[in-house]
C-alpha cells in the first residue's frame, strides 16, 4: 500500500508539473500579457511597458514560468491584479463556502440517491420505479440555472418560505446555520444529483441483482433484506465509490451556476471573473488546485475501493 | 475617458447599458428630441424610460438605503490617487466619492456636466494665456474638523506629479505630455488657493471637465507620511513625495483594513467607510457629520449590496430587498412591474458612444483604399437601422447615436448638425451613393467597382477596377451586439455588400484586432464591434480618433479631425470640441450606433431633495446624500 501511494504520488506530481506548464503556455499564447486589458484600451504604450515590466511580462515565458513555480513551491500563489489581493487571501476566503455548498449537496444526494437506486432496482418497472425514474429525467434534462429560477421563483418569491440568496455571510459556520437560506442552492444542487446518482445506482443494482451470487443467496434461503444488504448494496456501490471520487473536484470548483443565481461567493465564481479579467494569477492557481483535487479524487476512489471490496489490490 | 468595467468585462453594449424606468406606462422611444419636461411633478427625458419623481423633504428620519451592483464590479481601490488598473466607475464614482468628492463634479443628474455645487473647490480661474490656473477652495472641512487648505491640494498635486513619474500606469487620467508632465511651478499664495503654472497654454473647459475632474484631495497632515508611524514628510522634495506614494499605494492594496486603516477615515466627503468585507464586496458607509457640502437632512445610511448576477440582481429588486439596484438589461420587459412591486424607475444611457471600428490598415481585397472613401462610409452608415435596433433589440429603449457622444444625456456640447440622423437608414440611398461612385451594386450579390479612378463617378484611388465590396467583421458576442450586426449586414446585402460575420469577445478583440496591439493581424480585421465607450464631460475624442491615438483601434486618421481634436485641448475656446463632435457626424470614422437606456430602480419609500440623485445613477455616479426614506 505504501509503495503504490508513493508511485501514485510520483505520478501525480509529474501530472501536475505537465498540467502547469500547459496551462501556463496556453494562457501565454493566447494573451502574451493582459496589460491592455487590465489598464483599458486608451492606455498609452508606455503605460503598457511599465505595467508589463512591473508584473513580469516582460520576460521570457520560461523565466516567467519559472519563477511562478519557484513561488509556488514557497507558498506563494502570486497577486491578483484584478481584485488586488493574493490569490491565497481570495481561495481562503471561498474555499471553505464552496466546500460546504459542495459537500453538504453531495452528502444529502448520497443519502437520497443510493436508497433510491436500490428502491427502484428492487422494485424494477413498478409504479414507483417509474414515477422516481420520470422525475429523475425531468431533473436531469433540466438545466441548473432553470431549476435554480423556478425554485426561487416558487419557494422564495411567490410563496416566500425560504430567501432568495443564500447567505451573505463569509463566516462558514454562521453559513451553516442559516438553512433558510442555504435551503434553496442546496435543494438546487442536490435534486440534480439525485437525478444522476440515482439513475446510476439502479442501473448498478440491476447488474448485481442478475449476478449468480445473488441466485445462490437467495436459493440458499437468505432473507431478502439480508440478500439485499449483505451481497447487493455492497457489490453495487462499487460504480458509485468511483463515480463520487471523480465529484470531489466539484468542491473546489464549486458550483458556478448556482453561485451565480443564488448570489453565493464561491470559487467557482472567482474563477469565472478571472476569465473575463484576464486574471492569471487566480487562472493559473484555481486550475492547479482542480488538477490536484480530481487527483485526490481518484486517489481516495481507489483506496475505497479495496476497502469495499476486499478482492481489488492495489499494486 | 472612465473607463467603464462591466462594459468591459461583458463586452460593451449589452451589460453596461440597462435601463430603467417606471412611471407607470410611460415608455419612450429613443427617438424624442424635446427637452427636458416636468409632468405632474415628474422629471422625464428625451429617450429616456420612467420619470423621476419630485423632489422632497426629509421628515426626519434616518435609516440605512442599500444599493445593489455586482460583485464582479466590487471595490478594490481606496486611494484617490486611482491606477489605470484600478480604473472603474465602480472603484471611484460609486465608492471613493463618496469619501473623498473629485475637484469637479459630474454629472448634474442627465445633464453631463460639472455640478457645482458638489464641487469642493470653485470653478478654476485661468490667466497668461492659459497656462496659469488658480483653484480656490470653498472651505469644506475634513471629517477631523480640519478646514481643507491649499496645503493639501498642493500635496495632491506632488503625489499625482511623482506617481506618474514613477509610471504612467499610476494615475489613470494621465495623459502623456500633459498635466502633470507640463507643472512648472505651483504656489499657494493663501490657505484656500492654488496657483498652477503650466509650460503650455490648455483648453480651459478640457482642463476643468476631464483632467481635474479626476482629482479628489488629499490630507496632507494625516498622509504625508511613509509608514504607520513615520514623520510627516516634506512632500515637496519629489523623493519624498514618491516615497509617501509607495507607501499610501501598499496601504490601498490591503483591501480587508479599507475599513480599519485610519488613514482612510480622512475624508471630507458625505460619507465615512464603517465596512467592508473582501469577499463579498459588501460595504457600509455612515454619513460624515463634517460633511460640507449639500446633502439631505438627516442623512442615511449607505450600504453596497453586491450580486453575483443580473439574474440575483432582479430577484433581489422583485422581492424587494434592496432599495436601489440597476435593472438588468434583458430585463427589461419586466420593467412594467416594477412599479406593482413597490419601485420607481428611470433609465437613459450613459453618456458615451457605441459603434463599429474601421480597421483603416487592412490590405486585404484593398479595403485599406475603399474604407478611406468617405462616400463608402456614409454608404455604411445609410445601412445602419438604429431606430428599428432600438425597437427590436432594445425594447424601444434607447436613443441613437450619431457622433462620439449621444444626444441623450444631454451636453452643452452637442453639435447642431446632428441633432437629427445625418445619414438616415436607407438601402437605397445607400445603393445610390454607391452607384455614384462607379460600383456596379448587385443587390444581394458582391458589388464590384466599375469605373476605376479618382474623378467624379469613380470608385477613388487605390481601388482597382473589379474591386468587391467584401469584408469581414469580428464582433463581441455579448447581446445584442451580435443582433445588431446581423442586421447590419443584412442591410449591407440588399446593397450589395458582403459583410462575413465572425465572434469573438472583448478582451481578445482589444488585444488581438487592433492595429496598435497587434499590428500583425491588420490584414485579419475590416471592421469589428466590441462595444462602445463611456466619455467625461467635456467629450474630446483625444486618444480615440487623433493620428495614433492610445486608443485608436483601426489607424483613423485625418488632419481635420486631428486639428479639431488639437483645438479641443488646448484652444482657449470654451465650446472647441463641439466643432469635433460636428465633425465626426459627418466624417463617419467609425460607424455610429444606438445607445441602450442604463435603466435604475428604486423603491417608492426611498426619496430624494433632488431628482439628480436619481438621475446619477444612469451615469454610474451615486449621490446618496440626497436619498431620505418616506417611511
Amino acid at each position: 500500500m505504501t509503495a503504490y501511494l508513493l508511485r501514485r504520488l510520483g505520478t501525480s506530481i509529474i501530472v501536475l508539473i505537465g498540467i502547469s506548464i500547459f496551462i501556463f503556455l496556453l494562457l501565454h499564447a493566447i494573451f502574451p500579457s493582459p496589460a491592455r486589458v487590465v489598464l483599458g484600451l486608451r492606455t498609452n504604450n508606455a503605460a503598457i511597458a511599465a505595467w508589463n515590466k512591473q508584473n513580469g511580462f516582460d520576460d521570457p515565458v520560461i523565466v516567467q514560468y519559472l519563477r511562478y513555480m519557484n513561488n509556488l513551491l514557497h507558498g506563494n500563489f502570486g497577486y491578483s491584479y484584478a481584485e488586488n489581493q493574493t490569490v491565497a487571501s481570495l481561495f481562503a476566503e471561498r474555499l471553505a463556502r464552496s466546500i460546504y455548498l459542495s459537500g453538504i449537496s453531495l452528502l444529502i444526494a448520497i443519502l437520497i440517491a443510493l436508497p433510491l437506486g436500490i428502491f427502484q432496482a428492487v422494485k424494477r418497472n413498478t409504479l414507483g420505479d417509474n414515477i422516481a425514474t420520470s422525475i429523475a429525467f425531468i431533473l436531469y434534462s433540466m438545466p441548473v440555472f432553470f431549476l435554480g429560477l423556478i425554485l426561487i421563483q416558487v419557494f422564495a418569491l411567490s410563496f416566500p418560505i425560504f430567501n432568495f440568496e443564500a447567505s451573505q455571510s463569509t463566516n462558514v459556520f454562521v453559513v451553516i446555520g442559516d438553512w433558510h437560506s442555504m435551503f434553496l442552492p442546496v435543494l438546487t444542487l442536490v435534486l440534480l444529483t439525485v437525478a444522476n446518482f440515482s439513475r446510476y445506482m439502479r442501473s448498478s443494482s440491476i447488474d448485481v441483482l442478475a449476478q449468480d451470487y445473488i441466485k445462490v443467496a437467495r436459493a440458499k434461503g437468505l432473507p431478502e433484506r439480508l440478500v439485499l444488504s449483505r451481497h447487493m448494496v455492497r457489490n453495487a456501490s462499487l460504480p458509485m465509490i468511483t463515480l463520487i471520487g471523480l465529484f470531489l473536484p466539484a468542491l473546489l470548483a464549486g458550483n458556478l451556476i448556482v453561485e451565480t443565481l443564488f448570489n453565493y461567493q464561491g470559487l467557482g465564481l472567482l474563477f469565472y471573473n478571472s476569465l473575463g479579467k484576464e486574471d492569471y494569477p487566480v487562472m493559473l492557481a484555481y486550475t492547479l488546485l482542480g488538477a490536484v483535487f480530481v487527483l485526490l479524487g481518484n486517489l481516495v476512489a481507489d483506496i475505497a475501493l479495496t476497502v469495499a471490496d476486499p478482492r481489488i489490490r492495489l499494486a | 475617458m472612465m473607463k467603464l468595467r462591466s462594459r468591459k468585462t461583458i463586452g460593451g453594449l449589452a451589460l453596461a447599458v440597462a435601463s430603467l424606468t417606471a412611471l407607470a406606462a410611460c415608455s419612450s422611444s429613443g427617438s424624442g428630441s424635446a427637452s427636458p419636461t416636468s409632468t405632474a411633478g415628474a422629471v422625464t427625458q428625451p429617450g429616456s424610460i420612467g420619470a423621476i419623481p419630485a423632489a422632497g423633504t426629509p421628515s426626519g428620519k434616518a435609516g440605512s438605503i442599500t444599493y445593489g451592483y455586482q460583485s464582479s464590479n466590487a471595490p478594490n481601490w481606496i486611494f484617490p490617487i486611482t491606477t489605470a488598473a484600478a480604473n472603474s466607475v465602480y472603484n471611484s464614482f460609486v465608492f471613493d466619492w463618496q469619501m473623498w468628492r473629485p475637484l469637479y463634479y459630474y454629472p448634474q443628474g442627465t445633464t453631463i456636466t460639472v455640478d457645482q455645487q458638489l464641487s469642493p473647490v470653485a470653478p478654476p480661474v485661468w490667466s497668461n494665456g492659459d497656462k496659469t490656473m488658480s483653484i480656490t477652495l470653498k472651505g469644506w472641512k475634513w471629517s477631523n474638523g480640519q478646514t481643507i487648505s491649499s496645503k493639501d491640494l498642493l500635496f495632491t498635486m506632488d503625489e499625482i506629479a511623482a506617481a506618474v513619474k514613477a509610471s504612467p500606469a499610476n494615475w489613470a487620467s494621465y495623459v502623456p505630455g500633459f498635466f502633470p508632465s507640463t507643472i512648472t511651478s505651483m504656489s499657494t499664495p493663501n490657505a484656500k488657493t492654488l496657483v498652477v503654472n503650466m509650460k503650455s497654454a490648455v483648453n480651459p473647459t478640457w482642463m476643468e471637465q476631464d483632467i481635474l475632474s479626476a482629482i479628489m484631495i488629499m490630507p496632507a497632515a494625516e498622509w504625508a507620511k511613509d509608514s504607520a508611524s513615520g514623520p510627516t514628510l516634506d512632500f515637496t522634495n519629489p523623493a519624498n513625495a514618491l516615497k509617501i506614494f509607495n507607501y499610501l499605494t501598499a496601504q490601498a492594496k490591503s483591501v480587508n483594513t479599507y475599513a480599519t486603516n485610519p488613514l482612510w477615515q480622512t475624508v471630507y466627503g458625505p460619507y465615512k467607510l464603517t465596512s467592508f468585507n473582501a469577499t463579498t464586496g459588501a460595504f457600509s458607509f455612515a454619513p460624515n457629520p463634517a460633511y460640507s457640502g449639500p446633502h439631505a437632512n438627516p442623512m442615511s445610511k449607505f450600504v453596497g449590496v453586491p450580486f453575483t448576477s443580473n439574474a440575483a440582481q432582479f430577484n433581489a429588486i422583485k422581492s424587494g430587498s434592496v432599495d436601489v439596484a440597476a435593472v438588468p438589461p434583458e430585463d427589461n420587459p419586466q420593467i412594467p412591474t416594477l412599479k406593482g412591486a413597490g419601485y420607481n424607475y428611470f433609465g437613459i444611457p450613459a453618456f458615451g458612444d457605441y459603434f463599429v471600428s474601421y480597421n483603416f490598415m487592412n490590405k486585404t481585397g484593398n479595403f485599406d483604399k475603399i474604407v478611406a472613401q468617405l462616400y463608402f462610409r456614409q454608404a455604411m452608415q445609410h445601412l445602419e437601422d438604429q431606430e428599428g435596433q432600438i425597437k427590436a433589440y432594445f425594447n424601444g429603449d434607447g436613443v441613437p447615436g450619431y457622433t462620439t457622444v449621444a444626444q441623450y444625456p444631454p451636453t452643452p456640447f452637442y453639435p447642431s448638425n446632428a441633432k437629427t440622423n445625418p445619414y438616415a437608414f436607407s438601402v437605397s440611398t445607400a445603393v445610390s451613393v454607391l452607384k455614384a461612385h462607379g460600383w456596379n451594386v448587385v443587390p444581394n450579390g458582391t458589388d464590384t467597382c466599375a469605373h476605376a479612378g479618382t474623378g467624379p463617378g469613380e470608385c477613388g484611388a487605390g481601388i482597382p477596377a473589379g474591386t468587391k465590396l467584401a469584408f469581414n467583421l469580428i464582433y463581441n458576442t455579448t447581446p445584442p451586439i451580435p443582433q445588431e450586426v446581423t442586421n447590419l449586414a443584412s442591410n449591407a446585402k440588399q446593397a450589395g455588400i458582403q459583410i462575413t460575420l465572425s465572434g469573438s469577445n472583448f478582451n481578445y478583440m482589444i488585444q488581438n484586432y487592433n492595429d496598435a496591439a497587434s499590428p500583425a493581424n491588420a490584414n485579419k480585421w475590416a471592421a469589428e464591434d466590441f462595444g462602445g465607450e463611456g466619455f467625461t464631460p467635456y467629450p474630446t475624442a483625444f486618444g480615440f480618433l487623433n493620428t495614433n491615438g492610445s486608443g485608436q483601434i483601426g489607424n483613423y486618421s485625418n488632419p481635420t479631425a486631428d486639428s479639431l481634436i488639437n483645438s479641443s485641448i488646448t484652444s482657449p475656446n470654451p465650446q472647441a470640441v463641439t466643432n469635433e463632435l460636428a465633425f465626426f457626424a459627418t466624417n463617419l470614422p467609425v460607424l455610429w450606433q444606438p445607445l441602450r437606456d442604463h435603466t435604475y430602480a428604486w423603491k417608492t419609500n426611498v426619496s430624494s431633495t433632488q431628482p439628480e440623485a436619481f438621475e446619477n445613477l444612469t451615469q454610474y455616479t451615486v449621490t446618496p446624500e440626497f436619498w431620505y426614506l418616506t417611511k
